[in-house]
């Protein structure tokens, strides 16, 4: 009874929301007065993971999956700001071995997005972004926690050329900065050395990422390549676990494609982890769907 | 437009605020142990009972130089011209840190190098298992693998080594009765709070030379770190100083000769063959004929050899190997019966729906992989009891001795206990974990058995922290079915039987002699 409530709950969001899908990375605009609620899913799968710089399996783990149900919703305050909220619940399970899946809520994100420039097809953005967590997960039960249980606080450049065409090119660096953070215990290894106490500095990190594609009035398409890069951390040692301090990177090439017919829309996004240090080669499918609402009209 | 102005800046407002929050800084702080004078100097410590040592001057020293002699005064004042006159910030910073306490410190350093060893081999390509080597100790799999009944040991030796020699020194101490620097010449100013306990031989350099011979066999990838800290360690006290080179000296050497007949015991004790695989398949069989109808089975992939099966026939000390067939706790069922099946619900209960509080605990105490393991954890907490009450060196060494011996015995009696029975654990039944699977049988569970030993102890010492030590032990116990890797039985059984355990080292402590 209570899957059905929620199907038809959704439905009736899904009904009354309109789409132009709109990230935090990209140059795209929500109208002003308009609002686009969007609902994604997430499927992030890996079997091999760089411990340190070794690539490696682990039959006690077998596959890792990472599923997120995303609502999102993005908010166009004028042609020229735009914010966008997000908030995932996960669930993280392995498919071998006898570690207990985690799920519950993340992180919620806001992130404001706003053009500073527009002239001849060239664009320049200022995007913020900050997460604080919403659940109460275990961050050092890694790999199978929801998450570092980290505030972050992003700051963004974005260039981006328009042709009329409809090609366009995307290029943007970020830097994160990640608080430190509290876990459930009162010391822990880091750096070859033990820390009394429950307190764990999670490293600082860079995000760059080069988009190319095509964008129309109903549909968009890009191949993308992304990279995560921590600025500092340590690296896992010999068959342990990750650990919140560990200095992560991961290098990503992708596709992403929408489909944007009227106000209702799709998305639809694959992208596969090439190189890493510290983190799971993984392979990400997501699926969203999006409605706007216009309110501009009133 | 002005509204939206106002609303766009108010935003960006927000956001900086958040900035603010995030970025302020990631300094970890950690508890600062300043020095202090001890409560009681313990002067009658020179005739407690020693653990090795047939006596307290079973190792000799030269007698120190007379106070009137001309060499001496030398020494005096090369200390403060020498030492005094140069002190930088990073001298200050070692002689702050040293200052906490020479056993506070050097246990410190135990339990970082266990937290550093305890990462079990990984498998080899064919699905074999490598054992790691001591003649090599920095090739993977890196020697020692730390793990509970390895660390165990090494801090019951360590602390063993750290009170025998400071029985010793304390009996020099008092035979020679020479004051510290600062005592004898009003012109020195040291950077430390100095007592009135003798300074010869140096109570310090005692614990570092004694220490190091130890943590160097223990984990003898680590001679150089180690060699480093026990040249700090001295130095720290000339730079406070606290003491004089000849009390160093004295003190290094006596610290390091006792070190060496402790490890004469280390060598004998049977650990050598505590790995002993072969043994494994008598065990099962012994098992199944005490009536074991399904008996544990490694959950790794590839299977895992069972971590240190025959570490039950390792030495004791505060109690022999009968007494250990005795206390041995009796298997209150077998699977399949009905108590099994109740204690099997519980688990399953927790699997499906694991409160936020029940992961809480059982992360707290989960002292796994690259952790300082169950003693570890309790050699911290009876160190800071130490220095919370002020303690004198030696005091401090009787009370993490008494501690650190009854948990090598309750891992003896643990692992005993274990290969005996040879039960499954939960994970053999579909139950999943949120600390890790240890890979040897589960009955009893070594966490309890650990800490209730400890806390027992501990609680014999700070009777006014018995009630909180205790409740400690027993969370400490129930984390273990709140990470769903021991049945019920397993934890209260061991909890029992540390207790039992502990209770062999309070009368040993009765008895030492330290009762005023």
């Amino acid at each position: 009874m209570n899957k059905k409530f929620t199907l038809l709950f959704l439905i009736f969001i899904l009904a009354s929301v309109a789409t132009i899908a709109q990230m935090p990375h990209d140059a795209i605009y929500m109208p002003k007065k308009t609002v686009c609620a969007a609902f994604n899913y997430s499927n992030s799968s890996w079997s091999k993971y760089w411990e340190n710089t070794l690539k490696r399996d682990n039959p006690n783990m077998g596959i890792h999956t990472t599923q997120a149900y995303s609502a999102m919703l993005s908010v166009g305050f004028s042609n020229k700001l735009n914010a966008i909220l997000n908030l995932p619940y996960m669930q993280t399970s392995t498919n071998a071995g006898n570690l207990r899946g985690q799920k519950g809520l993340q992180d919620a994100s806001l992130w404001l997005k706003y053009k500073v420039m527009d002239k001849n097809g060239f664009s320049l953005h200022g995007i913020l972004g900050g997460s604080v967590p919403v659940g109460s997960y275990l961050p050092d039960f890694l790999p199978m926690s929801l998450g570092l249980q980290t505030k972050t606080a992003t700051t963004r450049l974005l260039f981006n050329y328009y042709h009329k065409s409809g090609l366009y090119a995307t290029a943007h660096g970020s830097y994160i900065m990640r608080s430190k953070i509290k876990i459930d215990r009162d010391a822990y290894q880091a750096d070859g050395r033990v820390y009394n106490t429950n307190q764990v500095a999670v490293p600082n990190a860079t995000d760059n990422a080069l988009r190319i594609g095509v964008l129309k009035q109903k549909f968009q398409a890009e191949v993308f390549s992304e990279s995560f890069s921590c600025t500092s951390g340590d690296n896992i040692r010999r068959n342990d676990m990750p650990f919140p301090t560990n200095n992560m990177k991961a290098n990503v090439l992708g596709f992403y494609g929408k489909y944007q017919p009227k106000n209702i829309g799709a998305n639809f996004r694959v992208s596969q982890v090439v190189s890493g240090l510290n983190v799971g080669q993984a392979l990400y499918l997501s699926a969203g769907f999006l409605y706007q609402f216009d309110f501009s009209k009133k | 437009m002005k509204s939206s102005n106002l609303y766009i800046f108010s935003i960006y407002s927000l956001f900086f605020s958040l900035f603010l929050l995030v970025s302020c800084d990631k300094t970890i702080s950690e508890p600062v142990r300043p020095a202090y004078i001890p409560i009681s100097l313990d002067e009658n410590a020179g005739s407690w009972k020693t653990y090795i040592m047939s006596s307290a001057e079973d190792v000799s020293i030269p007698a120190p130089l007379s106070v009137n002699d001309s060499s001496f005064k030398s020494e005096i004042d090369s200390l403060k011209t020498f030492y005094l006159a140069k002190l930088t910030d990073k001298h200050r910073e070692a002689v702050s840190y040293w200052g906490a306490g020479a056993v506070y410190r050097w246990n410190e350093i135990a339990r970082e190098l266990a937290a550093k060893y305890n990462l079990a081999p990984a498998a080899k390509a064919d699905g074999t298992y490598p054992v790691p080597d001591a003649a090599n100790p920095l090739a993977e799999p890196r020697f020692p693998f730390a793990n509970p009944p390895y660390t165990a040991r090494a801090l019951a030796y360590l602390t063993v080594a750290q009170y025998d020699a400071l029985v010793s020194a304390w009996k020099y101490k008092y035979k020679f009765n020479r004051k510290a620097p600062a005592k004898l010449d009003a012109t020195i100013v040291p950077l430390l709070p100095v007592s009135d306990l003798p300074a010869y031989p140096s109570e310090d350099a005692v614990v570092a030379g004694a220490s190091y011979t130890i943590l160097a066999a223990m984990f003898p990838g680590e001679i150089p770190y180690l060699k480093e800290k026990l040249t700090e360690a001295q130095s720290a006290r000339l730079w406070a100083a606290a003491n004089l080179p000849s009390d160093l000296r004295a003190g290094e050497a006596l610290g390091k000769a006792v070190g060496t007949k402790v490890m004469v015991r280390a060598k004998a004790d049977g650990m050598s063959s505590a790995n002993n695989q072969a043994l494994t398949a008598g065990f099962i069989d012994a098992a199944k004929a005490r009536g074991i109808k399904e008996v544990w089975v490694s959950q790794e992939s590839p299977k895992r050899p069972p971590m240190l099966p025959n570490y039950g026939a390792v030495t004791t000390w505060n109690f022999d190997k009968l007494t250990l067939a005795t206390i041995r706790p009796k298997l209150p069922f077998v699977v399949t019966s009905a108590e099994f099946n109740t204690e099997k619900a519980e688990l399953e209960k927790i699997n499906k729906s694991q409160t936020h509080e029940q992961a809480k605990i059982a992360s707290f105490w989960s002292d796994g992989a690259g952790s300082y393991t169950p003693p570890g954890h309790w050699s911290r907490e009876a160190a800071n009891l130490c220095f919370e009450n002020k303690f004198s060196e030696i005091a401090t060494a009787r009370a993490l001795a008494l501690t650190s011996t009854a948990m090598m015995d309750a891992g003896i009696a643990c692992w005993e206990t274990k290969y005996y029975y040879y039960t499954p654990r939960p994970q053999q039944f579909g139950i999943k974990t949120s600390v890790g699977l240890p890979n040897f049988p589960s009955y009893t569970s070594g966490h309890s058995t650990f800490s209730a030993a400890a806390a027992t102890v501990l609680g014999s010492i700070f009777p006014e922290k018995a009630e909180i030590l205790n409740a400690m032990a027993k969370e400490a116990s129930d984390s273990r079915v709140f990470g769903l890797i021991h049945f019920r039985s397993d934890c209260e059984m061991g909890l029992i039987h540390g207790k039992k355990i502990g209770e062999f080292a309070v009368n040993r402590g009765k008895n030492d002699g330290s009762k005023k």
